[in-house]
């Protein structure tokens, strides 16, 4: 085959040419998804049912809107603010549903001759009336029945999957069981000490998580060696530089152990929450007592292994009188303080992410339009962007947090309160997200290219998109990963504060608010743990965000200016 | 603008259309102005970046155009491929008006009409492949098939000398010369009738200009090309133009053939331009004419003519004729320098030493007249006038100086109604007079300047610079 013939062929036609190296992946891919099967099942339930919530709530805005309406200005008024509400979310929707689904454009296919601005304008008026008659479809036919019928057998076929074992589960590697007078344990893995099968299992985590990290490289050296059309392009600078940047190194070390220890959180800790930290009273352990193997509820041997200071402690690396292993000790409550951690991640890691990828978007989006028409929409920008920073940032998330949950907001409620942390996190913290990528937008917004783009006619949105989006994607990425350290300290402090996460939810900041008055005492480490562990994440998302911008941009040291924006936009 | 620049416009409309008869005309450009609106919200003076030029290009040539950077060479290049919008005037593009043209009408046009831009390093976006960045215009107007684009974008990467396996490559990884190369060719794959070269080739090693522009001229030859040569080297612009226009502060001072107006320049301002490149032969006994000062800011364009602050042969009053051409020269540089303080931002301490009744920081008026006419014989009336400046330079008030020294020293290149003038125009003094195009040539070529005035009896622009400089 020529080189020619070669070049003029998609990925897909790439891929048939030449299977044998991506199957290789595809069944080593497959393999790894199987070993966790039913965590990852279990994963995309909790997802789904996130997912099922968000609508539900989504869906009951038009409705409520008419009902707020409708009680001060009549019937009529009230209708009339259903439909619009309706359609406005609709709209929104579409946008993205456009975006994520819809390739091509309908205004071309259904061959509609209208000029350039308001070509965009009339597709996505196309979508939403295709939305308004699927969602009518679904509230008003019997499509709707089935439709929920159709997600109920889905789910419970994933219920199924999510049951079966998988090799980081605690029933494969059990570390829970009582010490027989002769020094032998029983219940646990292989009749190791419990400290031992923890350990273990842990070991197994990474384990896998690492194998995972390797053979996504690998995809992507198997890609680049056979599939790819260039065989050099600027990532692969920026990646190379990355790989030898050691203090980008450590922080994308420490963020990969978080977020493992995140996700794996019901496997890498000791206990489970369920039985540790929401029910101890109604879950039972068995220990060999003074009259041989009995039952103790989690509660009430909790209540005899708090670390409170003086004898009353459980430190580090030890057993309490129920032969539980306490990696990091107990806290305060004579709770597991590394289950209370490893939970306590995952909320950080759900609400961080969530608050940043929100803000994010939003600065995104204005950068680039701002950037792009400069003026009034630049300047309309700062006023925004200024009254939300001219207030105290803590103060003010202080305050909403506080209004929302004494007003018990639906919203309040959903993640104990988290989902509500992040969008606050999010409205408050977009104005710094935007201030450090304009200076970039605004200098590729000066590059001749989008000239050229413009003097053949590209659309503004098609501009935006191809030719600015990318550059200021990297700075995204370096801000938004030094923010999202901002955001998790924030979400301790409030916690510290009691106004965060509230208990029973596992939250860092709550684990140091609840052991600062053992500090100087023999139970040190209820708080100072949880303390470290927030700085030393903190630190690892600026130096994994310092690596980037040094792998996308080799001119800028880390001692410039830019880096000194960048601890601000942390907040 | 006055009544002068209508009549300007007929004045042209008329040797266009002596013009229009023996060539086919692309490209008409009447009475344009480009302002960019000041940089305050609630406007401000703006800058008249184009103020008011009328030209035609004709199918099939090559015109230069040329002139100090910050002249406006560049915005009347982009107003032309509608990159920036005309505040007023007309762009008449085979008969439309493409500055009414909007959405997909507009769209639809720019694809007769592209641009080849100035720095390679930043015309092309480098996080896209070659074969992606040329067939970009193609994807906008949903050209054939992707596939045919494909191949036509390989075929272009011949044509401008690149090989077709460079369509997967990145923008990092080719050179200058290549870079510009791979722009031509992005402007080539619409096929368009008309390219602005806007500097295509200054920001590229000596070595690799001469391969441009050769490249340059073949495609035209093939394509049938029409060009707007934008640039800064005069000799690059003798090789390959056909015609010359010679902008100067928003304004074309001379527009005609190249060779004539390279041999032959007409306008005061075109002299000097050439001037400032080096004779080839060493006989000729031609000084360079050195231009007092900085051109003037195009926000505050002088009245009057737009070269008239800088002008070597400025039309002098009739009743300063005498004088000599050394005191000339001292008074002309007295009102660059009050212009310049007029024009310098006072900081902080000039403001307080004024206050205290000391002399701001840069060099007081008595020293600056001093050195200027301490060892001149000046005339007691130009003496008179000169003290009375002084005193009010001396109370920071700049501004009425220069008034005072422009009503006694200018003459109708600044804009003042000469004296023999008829009683019409001396009603309304505040009007200033503006130059008008004339014919110098039988070629067609204007220039912007009243020595050209058959009318009035002013001596030809080229004695009085060998008079005044040589
Ligand atoms: S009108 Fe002619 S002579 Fe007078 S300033 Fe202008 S160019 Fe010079």
């Amino acid at each position: 085959m020529s080189m020619n013939e070669f070049d003029d062929m998609r990925l897909r036609d790439r891929i048939a040419a030449n299977p044998r190296p991506a199957l290789f992946w595809l069944v080593g891919a497959l393999v790894l998804i199987a070993l966790e099967l039913g965590r990852i099942a279990d994963g995309v339930l909790r997802l789904g049912g996130a997912m099922g919530l968000m609508v539900d709530m989504v869906v009951t805005i038009p409705s409520s809107v008419r009902g707020a309406v409708a009680s001060s200005f009549g019937t009529g008024a009230g209708i009339a603010a259903f439909v619009v509400t309706a359609f406005i979310l609709l709209g929104i929707v579409a946008i993205i549903v456009k975006w994520l689904f819809i390739p091509w454009s309908l205004v071309d296919r259904l061959g509609i001759d209208v000029s350039t601005g308001r070509e965009d304008i009339l597709e996505r008026l196309l979508v939403t009336g295709l939305l308004a008659i699927v969602a009518a479809a679904l509230v008003w036919t019997p499509v709707g029945g089935l439709f929920e019928m159709l997600i109920g057998v889905l789910t419970r076929g994933v219920e199924a999957v999510g049951s079966l074992t998988t090799i980081t589960s605690r029933e494969i590697i059990p570390n829970q069981g009582y010490q027989l007078p002769d020094g032998s344990w029983e219940g646990t893995f292989l009749g190791l000490s419990p400290a031992w099968a923890w350990a273990l299992r842990v070991l197994v985590v990474y384990a896998y998580a690492l194998t995972w990290l390797a053979w996504l490289w690998k995809g992507y050296e198997i890609f680049r060696e056979h599939y790819r059309e260039a065989d050099w392009t600027p990532r692969d600078d920026s990646i190379n530089r990355l790989r030898t940047h050691y203090w980008g190194v450590f922080g994308f070390v420490v963020v990969f152990m978080f977020v493992v220890m995140a996700l794996w959180a019901p496997a890498v800790s000791p206990v489970t929450a369920e039985k540790n930290l929401y029910s101890p009273y109604e879950h039972e352990i068995q220990y060999q007592g003074d009259d041989g193997v009995e039952s103790i509820t989690h509660g009430d041997a909790n209540m005899n292994s708090r670390s409170r200071g003086g004898d009353q402690n459980v430190g580090l690396m030890s057993y309490d009188d129920y032969d539980r292993f306490h990696p990091f000790g107990t806290n305060a409550d004579g709770k597991d303080l590394f289950t209370f951690l490893a939970y306590g991640a995952q909320v950080s890691l759900v609400i961080g992410l969530l608050a940043t990828v929100l803000m994010a978007v939003i600065a995104t989006v204005l950068a680039l339009i701002t950037a792009y028409y400069k003026g009034v929409a630049d300047l309309l920008a700062i006023i925004a962007s200024d009254s939300v920073i001219a207030l105290p940032r803590l103060l003010l998330v202080l305050l909403l947090s506080v209004l929302f949950m004494q007003a018990n907001h639906p919203i309040a409620e959903i993640y104990n309160g988290g989902l509500l942390l992040a969008l606050i996190f999010a409205g408050t913290g977009w104005p710094l997200l935007w201030r450090s990528v304009r200076g970039p937008a605004l200098q590729v917004s000066e590059q001749e290219w989008i000239d050229a783009a413009k003097s053949y006619g590209q659309s503004p949105t098609a501009t935006m998109r191809k030719h600015m989006s990318p550059y200021i994607a990297g700075y995204m990425l370096i801000y938004a990963s030094l923010s999202l350290g901002g955001v998790i300290i924030g979400v301790a402090a409030l916690s510290f504060l009691g106004f965060g996460v509230q208990a029973p939810t596992p939250e860092w900041g709550r684990a140091v608010f609840e052991g600062k008055s053992f500090v100087s005492t023999s139970s040190w480490h209820v708080a100072t743990l949880p303390g470290l562990l927030v700085v030393f994440l903190v630190t690892g998302f600026n130096a994994l965000g310092d690596g980037i911008r040094d792998a996308i941009d080799p001119q800028s040291d880390s001692g410039d200016g830019s880096a000194a924006a960048a601890t601000g936009g942390g907040g | 603008m006055s009544q002068n620049a209508l009549e300007t416009g007929t004045a042209e409309a008329d040797v266009d259309t002596d013009s229009h008869q023996d060539s086919d005309v692309m490209v008409e450009i009447r009475d344009l102005r480009t302002y960019y609106e000041g940089d305050g919200l609630l406007g401000g003076t703006p800058v008249k970046a184009v103020d008011g030029v009328s030209f035609d290009i004709k199918r099939g040539e090559t015109l230069g155009l040329v002139g100090e950077s910050g002249c406006g060479k560049s915005t009347l290049g982009r107003t032309l491929i509608q990159l920036e919008s005309a505040t007023g005037g007309e762009i008449r593009f085979d008969g439309t008006d493409i500055t009414t043209l909007s959405g997909a009408d507009l769209k639809d046009w720019r694809r007769n009409a592209q641009m080849v831009f100035q720095d390679p390093d930043s015309s092309l976006n480098d996080r896209m492949t070659i074969g992606e960045i040329v067939r970009e215009p193609l994807d906008v107007h949903s050209w054939k098939t992707p596939r045919e684009r494909r191949q036509h974008v390989k075929e272009l990467l011949d044509t401008v000398g690149l090989q077709r396996e460079h369509y997967y490559r990145y923008p990092h990884q080719f050179s200058g010369g290549q870079r510009q190369r791979i722009g031509i060719a992005r402007t080539l794959t619409l096929e368009p009738e008309f390219i602005v070269l806007d500097e295509p080739v200054s920001a590229l090693d000596v070595s690799v200009q001469a391969e441009v522009i050769n490249l340059l001229e073949d495609l035209q030859e093939e394509f049938g090309l029409t060009y707007l040569f934008i640039a800064h080297d005069l000799s690059v612009v003798r090789h390959i133009c056909d015609r010359v226009a010679v902008m100067y502060l928003g304004n074309i001072m001379e527009i005609g053939p190249t060779e004539e107006l390279f041999s032959n320049p007409a306008n005061p301002y075109t002299h000097s331009l050439l001037s400032a490149i080096p004779e080839p032969d060493p006989t000729a006994h031609k000084d360079r004419i050195t231009l007092q000062g900085t051109p003037p800011s195009p926000r505050f364009p002088p009245s009057g003519c737009p070269f008239s602050t800088r002008c070597p042969a400025r039309i002098r009053p009739p009743e300063y004729q005498d004088l000599d051409n050394e005191l000339w020269h001292q008074l002309d540089t007295l009102r660059e320098v009050l212009r310049e303080r007029d024009r310098t931002e006072k900081t902080v301490t000039d403001r307080i030493r004024e206050l205290l009744g000391k002399e701001p920081h840069f060099g007081t008026i008595d020293e600056i007249y001093a050195e200027l006419f301490d060892d001149q014989e000046v005339p007691p009336a130009v003496e008179e006038v000169l003290d009375d400046a002084a005193e009010l330079a001396r109370g920071g008030n700049e501004q009425a100086a220069l008034d005072l020294l422009g009503a006694e020293f200018g003459s109708v290149c600044e804009g003042h109604v000469p004296d023999g003038a008829n009683e019409a125009n001396d009603t309304d003094a505040e009007e200033s007079v503006e130059p008008d195009y004339h014919v110098v040539s039988p070629s067609g070529r204007r220039s912007l300047c009243h020595r050209h005035d058959a009318d009035a009896d002013y001596r030809k622009p080229e004695h009085v610079l060998d008079d005044r400089h040589r």
